[in-house]
């Protein structure tokens, strides 16, 4: 916003696959994009949103609730921004604390009480850096959170819409299926928080950017997600029916064969998807040979 | 069938073996006064006025196991530069370096014995790289586990870390839910897992296995939060109290069991590898 011609240019060069790596920054930030409440209310018109951990409080940055979708009731949860200054203050610019990610399992849990499927919807700089986000701990929020996902026995399809930033987002991320839009960014950290980590200069935030490797190609070729889903006429902004029409496609297309799986073999299957998801490092052979794991079922 | 023989607490001494000597200023940083290496050796790093030295790995295994009993595994395992990360150094180099100067990733993992229990053991180094999570320590980490929930041997760990290693991207990313994976199916197995947060513990180390414990326990200098406290004033320009995020803060918020001096926690722990492994399995 603001600089319409500089981005209609992005938009060109995007489908041409053209684009720096910190212009695919600026689209997955961009202010128009699709949220995760413009993808739900197109897959979900009888959504129905559902609040609270049922500990302490509600967290606004992620909604959550149960909708139906190809016929059947599906537990949708996601990362949400807000467009306008107050929406966007009241979702915390979709930077969860605590609440978030317990109200997160809290549904999960439900989830694989009525056999739902779970569609989660990935798009935050990272979880609440801040003091009342300490005080509530959301570092054990976000380790339990990511423990019990792989406990959760029903199919689980992640798709990164937008910013994908560190533990905030592996808290809602560790699925079956990660896929990615064209021009999400999925990260160990921020540009601008690597940039500060590692150069205590977070203006370095291009060059962090460059190096860390998170665009959807980089990360396919990492083999940390299934599929990328290209965003219609180059930027997924310009067309939000028809952004959601083709990642609902791509998310269902990966979740139906899930729902055949027994629980136990679909668990069994997302442990292995991260314990080795590091193959193209681990299989080096400097790293040495591969100890079979042997694993208690 | 005879009554099973009461516990009593037995006398553990404050370390298993003999502390590698570990460099120091001329002065305690807290207190003043003015300190004698080997002195300070025997107290395990303890001043007088409380002051706790941090402690690199090789120290910390000398304290918790039992002296000769430390088995080292997977310590030959190297990872490499899959980013081609080249900014302010490579991150090769930075890795050979530390190499060089004997220190061997950012954590080591194995067996040992506490107290004559045997146990799986692992610590974090922070003297390479900042303890950070990479991928050669997140397989340690979750061969370790694995094999402890195959033997149903009690696991401990000694966290000290920065967080995720931003020089090897989202795949350090990877690394919090690799383990955090297996801390579960720890936990499914009945297999103990205690941890004891040391100074720093921070980021992608506390937001995954480091608070799983079912016990865990703190050095009383530790922090220990998720998001640093420098980033958290650049990032929302608040006044953070006295305190935050130390050791009694963790305490008070509920995500400690106990904050243990150095001093006594050989002996804390030998108590609770007692207690846990009477639990009601066979």
């Amino acid at each position: 916003m603001g600089q319409p011609d500089r981005h209609q240019a992005i938009e060109e060069k995007s489908t041409r696959s053209l684009l720096s790596v910190w212009e695919v920054v600026e689209l997955a930030r961009h202010a128009n994009r699709p949220y995760s409440l413009d993808f739900l209310q197109r897959w979900a018109p009888d959504f129905v949103e559902l609040h609270g951990d049922r500990l302490t409080g509600d967290d606004p940055a992620l909604v959550a609730g149960v909708g139906t979708w190809h016929g059947r009731t599906v537990m949708f949860m996601g990362h949400q921004k807000g467009r306008s200054l107050a929406d966007r203050v009241s979702r915390n610019w979709g930077m969860m604390h605590p609440e978030g990610y317990r109200k997160a399992l809290r549904l999960a849990r439900q989830a694989a009480k009525f056999g739902f499927p779970i569609v989660t919807l990935i798009d935050t700089p990272g979880a609440y850096p801040g003091a009342s986000a300490e005080e509530r701990g959301i570092a054990s929020a976000i380790g339990t959170a990511i423990q019990e996902w792989f406990q959760i026995p029903v199919p689980v399809v992640c798709a990164v819409i937008g910013e994908g930033g560190s533990g905030g987002a592996l808290g809602l991320a560790v699925a079956d299926r990660v896929l990615m839009l064209e021009n999400a960014i999925y990260s160990v950290a921020s540009p601008e928080s690597a940039a500060s980590i590692v150069w205590r200069d977070n203006s370095l935030k291009v060059e962090a950017a460059e190096q860390l490797q998170i665009t959807s190609r980089d990360l396919i070729a990492m083999g940390v997600v299934e599929e990328i889903v290209p965003e219609p006429g180059g930027a997924a902004h310009s067309n939000h029916d028809a952004t959601a029409q083709v990642l609902g496609e791509a998310i269902w297309r990966n979740l139906e064969p899930l729902l055949k799986q027994r629980p136990g073999d679909l668990l069994q299957h997302r442990y292995e998807r991260f314990r080795y998801i590091d193959s193209l490092v681990t299989a080096h052979p400097q790293f040495g040979p591969k100890v079979e794991p042997r694993l208690v079922s | 069938m005879p009554a099973p023989a009461p516990r009593v607490l037995r006398e553990v001494p404050a370390a298993g073996g003999k502390l590698p000597s570990i460099a120091i200023g001329t002065n305690c940083p807290s207190c003043g006064v003015g300190l004698i290496a080997r002195e300070l050796q025997k107290q395990v790093y303890v001043c007088h006025c409380g002051h706790h030295f941090r402690l690199h790995a090789e120290a910390w295994l000398a304290l918790l196991a039992d002296a000769g009993t430390w088995q080292e595994r997977w310590a030959d395992i190297r990872g490499h530069d899959l980013l081609e990360w080249r900014l302010p150094k490579s991150y090769q180099q930075t890795i050979d370096q530390a190499l060089q100067q004997g220190l061997n990733e950012s954590v080591r993992t194995g067996t040992a014995k506490l107290a004559g229990h045997p146990l799986w053991l692992s610590v974090f180094d922070f003297r390479f790289v900042g303890g950070t999570l990479s991928i050669v320590a997140g397989e340690r980490l979750a061969r370790g586990l694995e094999q402890a929930a195959q033997s149903g041997l009690p696991y401990l760990l000694v966290t000290a870390s920065g967080g995720a290693r931003m020089q090897e991207g989202v795949l350090a990313l990877m690394q919090m839910a690799k383990v955090n994976a297996a801390v579960g199916r720890l936990h499914q197995a009945g297999v103990p897992y205690f941890v004891l947060l040391t100074d720093p513990t921070f980021g992608g180390v506390s937001a995954s296995l480091a608070l799983l414990g079912d016990v865990n326990l703190a050095e009383p200098s530790a922090a220990i939060g998720f998001t640093g406290a420098r980033v958290i004033k650049q990032a929302t320009y608040a006044d953070l109290p006295e305190g935050f995020q130390s050791a009694a803060f963790q305490l008070r918020s509920g995500q400690v069991d106990q904050v243990v001096p150095r001093t006594e926690l050989r002996s804390r722990l030998a108590r609770l590898l007692d207690l846990y492994s009477h639990a009601g399995r066979s």
